[in-house]
């Protein structure tokens, strides 16, 4: 269960030496979200709405300036570190180490999190099993494609078997078979079967959102526009057409002012 | 939490390092076996010089117009040879390794008539062997003088202490290993320079690198404290470092058997015991050098750049042991309190067979200590601030 109140984030621009200091830029004005288990719930904004400073935030990487965001009942900024261990997150930058091989990198994590070593070997096996690229294991990844790097990110990101797991992009530069192969393990891990896990994942892609998600958060401008399921907003957008609906819904005032 | 997160960094980063394969085979090239190479390339050197030198032999261009000169060159044990055809062209090209005395003609009839013969000494100053030679030519002409006016006065019934109102006695205080330092003056050099490459690039990677890669974000999304990750990281960074410089002192031990000069092999008492002090000297020095190498790259967004900034440091780390070389008022006090110049100066100590002493080592390990809390506590602070902007 993951929830996001009022989020709000603007950033300095370095200072510099001569002159005054550049106006602050706001990148995320008022953001709320709730995702409950055993649902995926999409975050869709165009590009440069504030989905990836979301996710920083929620990840703990940057300090909110405003807002709550809470993971399972516990405050990322008072308890960054018990929030991350429940939290599985896979961001836009998702480096691998290209001397070592797959599973190293995984169980690199594992030990991180705190995980004992034969432990940590079972899961990196059951996780190759369920993205399947049990062969990738023992290869150095130095050389891997898009969509084997995208696998090993994902499988060191949920090495703990954390409750939530939010992706931050998941699908970019994926193929159509990586995509859809990455779509069914999102499904079945909200499963029962998978464990019912809370899942958020951003993305500006409406066929991903439309196939996959459960409920939806529209964020613009750095302010959550709408909340609901796709058929709700196609409803209130009152467009038959979900791309048509989102973009009604995202850019309300530019159409609007044009109209 | 469970486990220990610095162990876990600092084995992944040790793996990591040591499988970077080429990167360790160049430092293992330049900085390791290349203090060994030049040694052995100066005892080449200094044993021609001291083959020449043994020799005696002196070479003169028209050996038959100066019968008296060569006589007294006999008596003083030198034999005489003729210079070969075209030898100002062999002096300048280095065939030629012997200065030569050029006689003209009508040397012994103007000796007798006391007219001043003048002799030319023909040598290339840029043919260092040749200019190692001709010193000694010098000495003997000299002798050759005053032998000559000796005689001359005594024929006259003067003293010869006359012309000599002074001698110049010498005594020369050096020990064996203190001479021998002029030429191993250069080892702790080297073993500073396999100290810093072995750390610039594990430096680089564990930090600039993370961040090249995108992999800096991911890893601070773990539950491990930032502390813990760099503590990790500089632990593993040391032991390259210190990995790289073990390997250093240690390859000059055998290095001292393909010594080419008696002489310099004499001279160079480097052995087991001398190499465990080097590296206990330098063990310090590598931790707080990795701290700050760390330090300087944690802001940098590439590697490219990150050796860009540490242009600095390693030139400071190259450049300082050299104030010790160059400075001709020896060793001061200030210098225990320069990195890099301290271990420089008491590797020196270590060479020339002296006591390291309490209080140098105190400093140099206080300083080290506090470069290397430095450099962890700024790059801790830069990943806990978390480091996306």
């Amino acid at each position: 269960m993951i929830r996001i109140e009022q989020l709000a984030k603007s950033f300095v621009a370095p200072r510099r030496w001569i002159g005054r200091a550049a106006a602050p830029v706001p990148a995320v004005r008022d953001v709320r979200l709730e995702a409950v288990d055993g649902r995926i719930t999409g975050l869709l904004g165009p590009n440069g709405a504030g989905k990836t400073t979301t996710l920083r935030m929620l990840a703990g990487l940057i300090r909110p300036d405003a807002g709550r965001l809470e993971v399972d009942g516990i405050d990322v900024a008072a308890r960054p570190r018990e929030a991350l261990a429940r939290m599985g997150v896979l961001s836009d930058a998702r480096g691998l180490y290209p001397r070592l091989t797959a599973r190293e990198n995984i169980v690199y994590y594992s030990a991180l999190q705190g995980m004992a070593r034969e432990e940590a070997q079972a899961r990196a096996e059951a996780l190759a099993q369920m993205l399947d690229c049990t062969a990738l294991l023992d290869r150095r990844t130095e050389g891997f494609s898009q969509g084997e790097r995208m696998k090993v990110a994902l499988a060191r990101a949920l090495v703990h078997d954390p409750a939530n797991i939010v992706l931050d992009e998941p699908t970019n530069g994926l193929d159509v078979l990586a995509t859809r192969a990455l779509r069914e393990t999102l499904q079945w891990l909200a499963s029962p079967a998978g464990g019912s896990k809370c899942i958020v994942f951003s993305t500006h892609i409406m066929q991903e959102v439309e196939r996959l998600c459960d409920s939806v958060v529209v964020v613009s401008h750095g302010r959550t526009v709408a909340q609901g399921t796709v058929p709700q907003l196609r409803a209130s957008a009152g467009a038959r057409d979900f791309e048509e609906a989102f973009v009604r819904l995202a850019y309300a005032d530019e159409t609007g002012a044009a109209a | 939490m469970k486990g220990w997160p610095a162990w876990t960094v600092f084995v992944k980063e040790w793996v990591d390092a040591l499988r970077d394969r080429r990167t360790l085979a160049v430092v293992l090239l330049s900085s390791v076996l290349m203090g060994p190479l030049v040694l052995i390339a100066l005892s080449g050197l200094v044993a021609s010089f001291e083959s020449r030198a043994e020799r005696r032999e002196v070479v003169l261009d028209g050996i038959e117009h100066a019968p008296t000169l060569v006589n007294y060159l006999q008596r003083q044990g030198f034999a005489v040879k003729p210079a070969p055809e075209g030898f100002e062209q062999k002096l300048r090209r280095s065939e030629l390794g012997d200065p030569v005395l050029v006689v003209p003609k009508d040397f012994e009839s103007a000796l007798r008539r006391a007219e001043v013969p003048v002799l030319v000494l023909v040598s290339d100053s840029a043919n260092k062997r040749s200019e190692a030679g001709s010193g000694r030519l010098q000495r003997l002409v000299a002798g050759f003088n005053r032998e000559r006016s000796t005689l001359a006065l005594a024929l006259r019934g003067v003293s010869g202490e006359v012309l000599e109102p002074v001698r110049l006695g010498e005594k020369d205080l050096a020990n064996p290993q203190t001479r021998g330092t002029q030429i191993t003056g250069m080892l702790p050099f080297f073993v500073l320079m396999a100290v810093l490459y072995g750390a610039l690039n594990a430096a680089l990677d564990t930090t600039a690198g993370e961040r090249e890669r995108g992999s800096l974000e991911p890893l601070l999304m773990n539950p491990a404290s930032p502390l813990s990750l760099v503590l990790g990281k500089w632990a593993a960074v040391s032991a390259v470092a210190l990995l790289i410089a073990v390997l250093s002192c240690f390859s000059f031990i055998p290095a001292q058997w393909l010594l080419r000069s008696d002489t310099l092999a004499a001279l160079f008492q480097f052995g087991w015991r001398e190499a465990l002090w080097f590296v206990a000297i330098i063990a310090p020095f590598a931790a707080a050098l990795s701290a700050l190498l760390m330090a300087v790259a944690i802001r940098c967004r590439s590697v490219k750049e990150a050796q860009a900034s540490s242009a600095v440091l390693i030139l400071a780390v190259s450049l300082l042991p050299l104030v010790g070389l160059l400075n001709p008022g020896g060793e001061e006090r200030w210098h225990l309190w320069v990195p890099a110049l301290a271990q420089n100066t008491l590797m020196t100590r270590v060479l020339k067979g002296e006591a390291l002493g309490l209080e140098p080592v105190a400093i140099t390990l206080a300083v080290c200590a506090v470069l290397a809390l430095l450099g962890v506590g700024f790059v801790a602070r830069v990943l806990r601030r978390a480091a996306v902007r």
